[in-house]
């Protein structure tokens, strides 16, 4: 068998989720095609993705110490084909890359570098979302301006092109690799046949023709305008009093992702018009350097090009209200559901709570140890009691003093 | 990148050189994949300025990746063709300090790291007869008072112990807090923290004494509750004649240069460990460089004022026994309001140079 590592460095928003839910559901079953995917939970690439990029993520990074060199160790050993995913690999440096690739066995091992791709005139809005979904304020014209920017300044910017650029990703990830071992899976264009994606990602990571299982998505479900401006609200009005912790399972899980991307008879989240043109003609300069370096790619690259603009556009800074306050109420709705949850566990564990104190109660019911505990407790109150109390102790000894 | 004159760059500044990028004209055969980062380039050029670094040092820093989220790995500009994607070139010249720390606050947390922890101080059998207290309040106050008293034979605890809120002035005490959290945990920037912390309103609980003092009340007698604004009450409190011995103070910049390199050493060691290596093995380091102490901007002396009347009005109120004058609450020193870039650079490199690791040679592992 061949030995050989399928890198998948990204990049986001590219249906990376559900991919690493089914390799990591089925994982017993790619092990008996003699496919390694080394993961002993769901995020475990994550964390050896911010291992080798030396990344505080709100407090992971404590998890993720040594979480790489244990993974590439797993791969080295391994005889046959190993897969690797994560999308935040994108943003590696040069530097980082290769210590990626020579810790997986570049260059005496065969490794394959798979990178997913998506149009920007749908890659851009994700990404706004995606920031207003972790705390950010900044409106969508703010975001585009940003990005825009040539000088790609702040953490905003940074990102944003270290993840999304996709020759540069290539130029840090792929400057040594021969073109056909460089795998470029385009995301169909919106309303394509709804499995051509996986397809797709079947055929780069050697998939095709096995039985997965494939239910249960862990999908990262997308937002309206309208649902995305109520978010962003929020953010301004909450993020000084609800701290990360809380706002993760809070807004995040229960708002974003349970309640707001289910309304989906809301108008979608889309490009203006006047910032199309740039994301194209961007794509089309792209598009041309792939081309040039023969990678292989599965898919078309025409996917690159993405949707026209959408008509009529609707601006998420300057929502219709009317909308917005129904996406509102409907988050209203859930947190009183939540709230109703949480009243009910509340309620169970007082009722628990009563039950040991009661049991604790009758524990030390005795009348000799109540007269003992209100005496000692009347001593503690005055500085006198408790010199008496201190030399009734000494004169007992050690025994009864606490530690 | 096969640029000849990026590639003689390297190997002059690997050689001790100190010519700025823009100023440079020779050319060498390529000696590899990839040049290191513009960032890497200009701080070990910077580094051949201030000193003579190791070969190992040198070698460590061409070969280092900016930890963390901010500006990639930056090529140079004018070094062979210019790629139209990616980063634009950079004249490392005109490159931000703060891009710089982030290399150099890499390396010095492989060298914590690589340091361990200090041999722990010798500790005597707990005394029968000590005092029992409890301390609480300000984190920097609170460590060393506590490590010094374990030491000789007073560790907290004990029965109905008396209560002690040690605290000073308000400026202080946020300095305090912001950097023991970048040391344990991770936090914003001193100015972002201090914004929220202004949008926010209320002060942490263990920087305002009086909510401490309130959290203790129902559950001690209000008489065993003490807030110790003077340090020289302390003795008196814990039984002691000689005054525990407070942590050395950190200038500003090793206070952010701290915060820097703890958000990297977060990413190496579990949690526990970090926070030891932070506070016994990094923090000694840091204290070896003097300078200004950090203060709060004059700006939020109103914030800071009004809180600092509310503490001291509530604990009169209250009755609870304070130790100094109330009024120090609001007491402002001079410093500075920020850690500067150049001042942060400048002690990383001090401490690169020095070493690491070298610096304190004894090693508990």
């Amino acid at each position: 068998m061949t030995k050989r590592v399928l890198l998948h460095v990204g990049t986001p928003k590219t249906g990376t989720s559900y991919l690493q839910d089914v390799l990591f559901r089925n994982q017993q079953a790619l092990e008996d095609a003699g496919i390694l995917y080394p993961a002993d939970r769901f995020d475990a690439h994550f964390l050896a993705a911010l291992d080798l990029m030396v990344l505080p993520w709100g407090g992971l990074e404590a998890e993720a110490h040594g979480a790489w060199d244990r993974m590439a160790d797993e791969v080295r050993q391994w005889h046959g084909t190993t897969i690797i995913s994560h999308e935040i690999l994108a943003t590696a440096s040069r530097v980082q890359a290769a210590r990626a690739m020579s810790s997986l066995g570049h260059p005496d091992t065969e490794v394959h570098l798979v990178l997913s791709v998506r149009d920007l005139v749908r890659q851009i809005p994700a990404e706004w979302q995606e920031n207003i979904k972790h705390r950010r304020g900044f409106s969508f014209q703010e975001f585009l301006a940003t990005i825009q920017d040539p000088h790609r300044e702040g953490p905003v910017a940074t990102w944003f092109w270290g993840v999304q650029e996709i020759p540069d990703i290539l130029n840090r990830w792929a400057a040594d690799l021969p073109p056909e071992r460089v795998h470029l899976v385009t995301v169909p264009s919106p309303g394509g046949p709804p499995n051509l994606l996986w397809e797709r990602f079947c055929e780069a990571l050697g998939l095709t023709g096995l039985e997965l299982d494939r239910g249960g998505e862990r999908t990262n479900p997308s937002l309206g305008a309208p649902e995305t401006a109520l978010v962003r609200r929020i953010n301004l009005k909450a993020n000084r009093v609800v701290p990360p912790g809380r706002y993760r399972p809070l807004v995040r899980e229960l708002l974003a992702h349970q309640t707001l991307s289910r309304r989906t008879g809301s108008p979608r989240l889309t490009l203006p018009p006047d910032v199309h043109p740039w994301a194209q003609e961007l794509a089309g300069a792209w598009i041309d350097e792939i081309k040039s370096r023969g990678y292989h790619v599965i898919g078309d690259l025409g996917d690159l090009v993405g949707p026209p603009a959408a008509q009529p556009y609707t601006d998420p800074d300057h929502p219709a209200e009317a909308e917005v306050a129904d996406a509102a109420v409907d988050a209203i709705r859930a947190l009183l559901v939540e709230n109703g949850r949480l009243l009910g566990v509340e309620e169970h564990l007082n009722a628990q709570l009563a039950e040991t104190r009661q049991e604790l109660e009758r524990a030390h019911f005795r009348p000799t140890y109540r007269a003992r505990k209100k005496i000692v407790r009347g001593l503690e109150s005055s500085r006198f009691g408790r010199g008496i109390l201190k030399l009734y102790r000494f004169g007992r000894g050690n025994s009864s003093r606490s530690a | 990148m096969t640029d000849p004159r990026a590639w003689a760059w390297v190997e002059h500044l690997r050689q001790g050189g100190t010519t700025p990028w823009s100023e440079w004209a020779g050319r060498v055969e390529p000696a590899g994949a990839v040049v290191p980062g513009a960032q890497q380039l200009e701080l070990l050029r910077r580094l051949n300025q201030s000193g003579d670094p190791q070969p190992s040092l040198v070698e460590r820093v061409l070969a280092a990746s900016a930890p963390g989220r901010g500006q990639p790995d930056l090529e140079l500009v004018g070094a062979g063709r210019e790629s139209p994607f990616g980063p634009r070139p950079v004249d490392p010249a005109t490159l931000p300090e703060a891009e710089l720390v982030r290399v150099a606050a890499s390396i010095l947390a492989e060298d914590v790291v690589a340091a361990g922890l200090p041999a722990p101080p010798r500790v005597r059998r707990p005394r029968p007869w000590r005092r029992a207290y409890r301390l609480h309040g300000d984190p920097e106050l609170v460590a060393p008072v506590r490590d010094d008293l374990v030491a000789r034979g007073r560790p907290p605890g004990g029965r109905s112990p008396d209560h002690l809120i040690l605290a000073t002035d308000l400026s202080q005490m946020l300095v305090h807090l912001w950097t023991i959290r970048g040391f344990d945990a991770g936090v914003p920037g001193w100015r972002t923290w201090l914004r929220r912390m202004e949008e926010h309103g209320t002060l942490p609980t263990r920087i305002d004494p009086l909510r401490v003092a309130r959290r203790r009340t129902g559950r001690s007698a209000p008489d065993r509750i003490h807030v110790v604004l003077d340090p020289d009450a302390l003795p008196r409190l814990v039984g002691v004649r000689r005054a525990p011995r407070p942590a050395p103070g950190l200038a500003a910049e090793a206070r952010e240069l701290g915060r820097r390199i703890g958000a990297v050493v977060g990413v190496l060691v579990p949690a526990d460990r970090r926070k030891a290596l932070m506070r016994r093995r990094l923090w000694p380091w840091l204290a070896e460089h003097p300078g200004s102490p950090l203060v709060v901007p004059d700006a939020l002396d109103g914030w800071l004022g009004d809180h600092a009347g509310r503490i001291a009005e509530g604990l009169s109120r209250a009755g609870y026994a304070v130790h100094g004058n109330p009024e120090g609450l609001a007491l402002r020193r001079p410093g500075v309001d920020a850690p500067h870039p150049a001042a942060t650079l400048t002690l990383a490199m001090r401490m690169m140079l020095a070493g690491g690791s070298n610096a304190n040679p004894t090693e508990e592992e």
